[in-house]
């Protein structure tokens, strides 16, 4: 009895042997797959929607994410990466890594990584998954017969075929938390950010300490339920954050009982000097950047803030000291005076320096229309460079490469950022530009043009437009119909074409038998 | 038997038969599916070319958008691939390679095979599954074969499906040649050398629509098949959703040919005295009717048609002005009167007495009347 029943279910160890190898090897330009899910990328490679690893126990998964984390993140792998405990029918338990295939590129990485640690990579969509390619078979692999199993997962393999339940699903954070950290001696002398978790006691010491070493740093103060029931009061411990801890300090802080060091591990995560996490954390992005998870060694458990405290600067908290009450509060004075006015009014006189830097003109009101004529002749470099602002005192043109092009107006020289006198004239008395600047009170956002009357007129720097926008006045313009993206959304017509039907019309097809053949199932409520 | 080949089948069916049937243009038919395969072949089935599947998803996504507010389709599911081929052979069964020695009865078993196929095919059991059938299937009328007569001066020939050889048209001055293209749309291609007739396609064209009822609906102003209310049509309309992506799909439609089809179906509901089914058909009236009377208050209608599409407007509008008066419709006492106004001249016209006098005709005696 018991032979029949094996030759009719062979173990999965036996069936390739009696019906065969379950899986073959795509050829180039293949097009047609049996497995269910499984469809072939740009590049021609076998890939389903998902990748699956399959490990023989957790101590290799913990290998595969060191490995992998050590050269690449595991962001992008984050939203569909899942771990599961499964078991085999042979009641053995395994362990699987299940991510988005996405692409080949992707897979690849994965398919090295778990090769290296002894793991094996499938590829599939839903329950079938296939071996994902290798040396051997560079298009990947195809099932050729599939496992009739009503079991969550089946997994082709060269070597094996096998079907899995799936036991139980291991959470990535957990799991990372639940691993003890490696001793290591080198991160004490590692630079950069370290948390400090000082006891309640020692805290206000240390910061004093800190404060009066001039240690720049941040600090709050956290707090964990108690260790045992008989404790009714939260450990309150003070968490310091040190930005760049001198190198005469480390040791210290490192081996004073009461204050324990961390070097920052990730965005919400660090490990105790003095050690270090089998897996590289700052490729795991499972830790809330806005808490703070400390990993300490010797096998004690992490230490969690769900959310980190609000910060202080560590100089606010310096002990305070006030001087005797009896102290004057505040030495006031009794009196102020202004020194004495020597001021002389501004003039400006002719001058026969020579003419530098003219970059401005101002057109009077009356001489408008003779610009408009000439800005047809204007070259376009000209008007590229010029800017105008159009005023009741009439219109002024700035140019930075010169405004001799433009030759009408009275022409102004810059003799500071904003402040421009007349071509041919000076100020007097011969005070410098910038106190002139000054003493005028302009702003930076105004431009000063002193006339030849010693007049002064501020216009704002944002008055002044580019010319060329100013000058051309806005033809109407008529729209357009977008005939080409009508076109491109009119649905072409259906042309039926037929081919022959050659001598058995209905050929392979055929009415289903009553009972082989069940109904569809609904679509999905 | 050998194992089918279903990848093969699957691209076959996607790239020459599917993707035209959103897309349009040369859509090819192969040899015909079957119940066996049709039912099996969606399972767990992704189309091969990506890019093909990626377009045709955009083009339905157009379609989609045309009723609702959606941003993507999923791919054809398990249902939609048998209901594929359950009408590639539909297609197929026309195929005049049928009307030959032993080959005649080929097609009605053939058409046998796809009411199989869709008696296995569960309805559609919410708005989304209605919404991707249709996406799917909205031109299944457009499906149109060119049949080409070539005349010439010592002879002629005629070609249906295929474009006819060059050399039969070569020297077309000097030969004679006179070419003549006539388009046949789905349903008239039983007059065009099929070997099944006219009442069998449509019989099964008629099933096919029941799993695809907003496609049906959306097409009621057709010819041939006719339409008729359906438990699939009534389930879809008597939701409130259901009834608004009905509205939608039959604004597009000519409105004298949807009041016709509306109205002769809704006849035969209140003849049969199915007056659970005829009171989901009256909703669907009345909101057409308040659309209508929103619109007369802008531009007065014109009341054109035929005797069924008056019956139809008039019964709608009955049943309208009875919600309105009944305040059961949610507007303010201004516009209330306003739309009374609009709906009175059909609710008082003559298609109106007829509704009485056809709903009196249906109805039970009162107790006690003879």
């Amino acid at each position: 009895m018991t032979h029949v029943r094996r030759a009719r279910d062979p173990p999965c160890k036996f069936r390739a042997i009696l019906l065969g190898p379950m899986l073959e090897r795509i050829a180039l330009h293949q097009t047609r797959l049996r497995t269910p899910g499984l469809g072939l990328e740009a590049k021609g490679v076998a890939l389903g929607a998902k990748g699956l690893v399959l490990l023989p126990s957790i101590d290799r998964l913990v290998a595969l994410l060191a490995v992998y984390t050590r050269e690449h993140s595991l962001e992008d792998l984050m939203p569909s990466l899942s771990i599961h405990l499964v078991r085999s029918k042979l009641g053995t338990r395994e362990i699987t890594l299940e991510i988005a295939a996405e692409s080949s590129d992707r897979m690849d990485r994965i398919a090295e990584t778990a090769r290296l640690v002894g793991g094996f990579t499938f590829t599939g969509t839903s329950r079938h998954f296939v071996q994902y390619r290798d040396a051997g078979a560079p298009f990947g692999y195809d099932a050729t017969q599939l496992l009739a199993t009503d079991a969550a997962l089946a997994l082709y393999h060269d070597k094996f075929s096998q079907t899995y339940d799936v036991e139980k699903e291991l959470n990535l954070r957990a799991l990372l938390l639940r691993l003890m950290p490696h001793v290591d001696p080198s991160t004490t002398a590692e630079a950069g950010v370290r948390y400090l978790v000082a006891e309640q006691g020692l805290g206000p010491a240390l910061i004093h300490y800190f404060v009066r070493s001039r240690v720049d740093g941040e600090v709050c103060v956290g707090e964990w339920p108690p260790a045992s029931a008989f404790e009714d009061a939260p450990i309150r411990r003070y968490v310091l954050r040190v930005p760049d801890l001198p190198v005469r300090m480390r040791l210290l802080m490192t081996r004073t009982p009461g204050i324990t060091s961390f070097l920052p591990a990730g965005p919400g995560v660090a490990v105790e000097i003095g050690y270090r996490h089998p897996v590289a954390l700052r490729a795991c992005p499972v830790f809330d950047p806005n808490g703070l998870v400390l990993l300490r060694g010797r096998g004690d458990e992490p230490w969690s803030l769900d959310r980190l405290p609000q910060m202080g600067d560590i100089r606010a908290f310096a002990r305070v000291e006030l001087r005797g009450e009896d102290a004057q509060l505040v030495a006031a004075s009794t009196a102020t005076s202004q020194p004495d006015a020597v001021r002389v009014p501004l003039r400006v006189l002719p001058s026969a320096a020579a003419w530098r830097n003219v970059t401005a003109t101002w057109i009077a009101p009356n001489e408008i229309p003779l610009l408009r004529r000439l800005a047809y002749a204007l070259p376009h470099q000209t008007i590229a460079a010029t800017r105008i602002a159009v005023t009741p005192r009439g219109a002024f043109l700035r140019s930075s490469i010169g405004i001799e092009a433009i030759p009408l107006g009275t022409f102004f020289v810059e003799i500071h950022a904003g402040l421009f006198v007349p071509a041919g004239y000076d100020v007097t008395p011969a005070v410098a530009p910038d106190v002139l600047y000054r003493a005028l009170g302009a702003s930076p956002t105004q431009a000063i043009f002193v006339g030849i009357d010693a007049r002064a007129m501020s216009i704002d720097e944002a008055s002044f437009v580019p010319l060329e926008t100013a000058l051309l006045e806005a033809q109407a313009w008529e729209p357009l119909v977008a005939d080409a993206i009508e076109a491109a959304l009119e649905e072409k017509p259906i042309d039926l074409k037929l081919e022959g039907l050659g001598v058995f019309p209905l050929g392979a097809a055929e009415l289903p038998a009553p009972d082989a053949v069940p109904a569809l199932p609904p679509a999905e409520k | 038997m050998a194992t089918p080949d279903f990848g093969g089948i699957a691209d076959r069916v996607f790239c020459d038969f599917m993707a035209p049937l959103v897309l349009g243009g040369p859509m090819t038919t192969h040899k015909p599916i079957g119940s066996k395969v049709a039912l099996a072949i969606g399972a767990e089935r992704v189309a091969g070319d990506p890019e093909l599947v990626s377009h045709v998803n955009l083009a339905r996504v157009r379609r989609a958008r045309r009723v609702v507010a959606i941003d993507r389709v999923v791919n054809a599911t398990e249902v939609e691939w048998a209901l594929a081929c359950a009408l590639h052979d539909i297609v197929q069964a026309n195929h005049p390679g049928f009307d030959g020695a032993l080959k005649r009865k080929s097609a009605t078993k053939l058409l046998a095979m796809v009411d199989a196929t869709l008696e296995r095919t569960p309805p559609p059991v919410n708005l989304r599954d209605v919404v991707s059938r249709h996406t799917w299937f909205a031109r299944l009328f457009e499906i149109t074969r060119t049949d080409t007569d070539v005349a010439w001066w010592v002879g002629s020939s005629q070609f249906k499906g295929v474009d006819p050889p060059s050399r039969l048209t070569a020297w077309p001055e000097l030969r004679r040649v006179n070419v003549t293209r006539t388009p046949r749309p789905l349903m008239e291609l039983p007059g065009g050398g099929a070997a099944i007739d006219a009442g069998r396609l449509a019989a099964s064209v008629t099933s096919f629509l029941a799993l695809t009822p907003l496609t049906d609906l959306a097409t009621c102003g057709r010819a041939a098949p006719a339409f008729a209310w359906g438990a699939t049509t009534l389930a879809l309309v008597a939701t409130t959703y259901g009834r608004t992506l009905t509205t939608r799909v039959m604004e597009r439609e000519p409105r004298a040919a949807v009041d016709a089809a509306l109205g002769r179906a809704t006849r035969g509901l209140i003849a049969a005295r199915a007056w659970k089914a005829a009171h989901v058909a009256f909703e669907l009236l009345a909101d057409r009717a308040i659309a209508d009377a929103h619109a007369a208050a802008k531009s007065p209608a014109k009341s054109s048609g035929s005797t069924d599409a008056a019956f139809a407007r008039a019964l709608g509008a009955l049943v309208a002005r009875a919600r309105v008066a009944q305040d059961l419709v949610t507007t303010s006492p201004a516009e209330r009167a306003r739309l009374l106004a609009a709906l009175e001249p059909v609710a008082s016209s003559s298609a109106a007495r007829d509704v009485e006098a056809a709903i009196a005709a249906a109805s039970p005696p009162p107790a006690g009347a003879g």
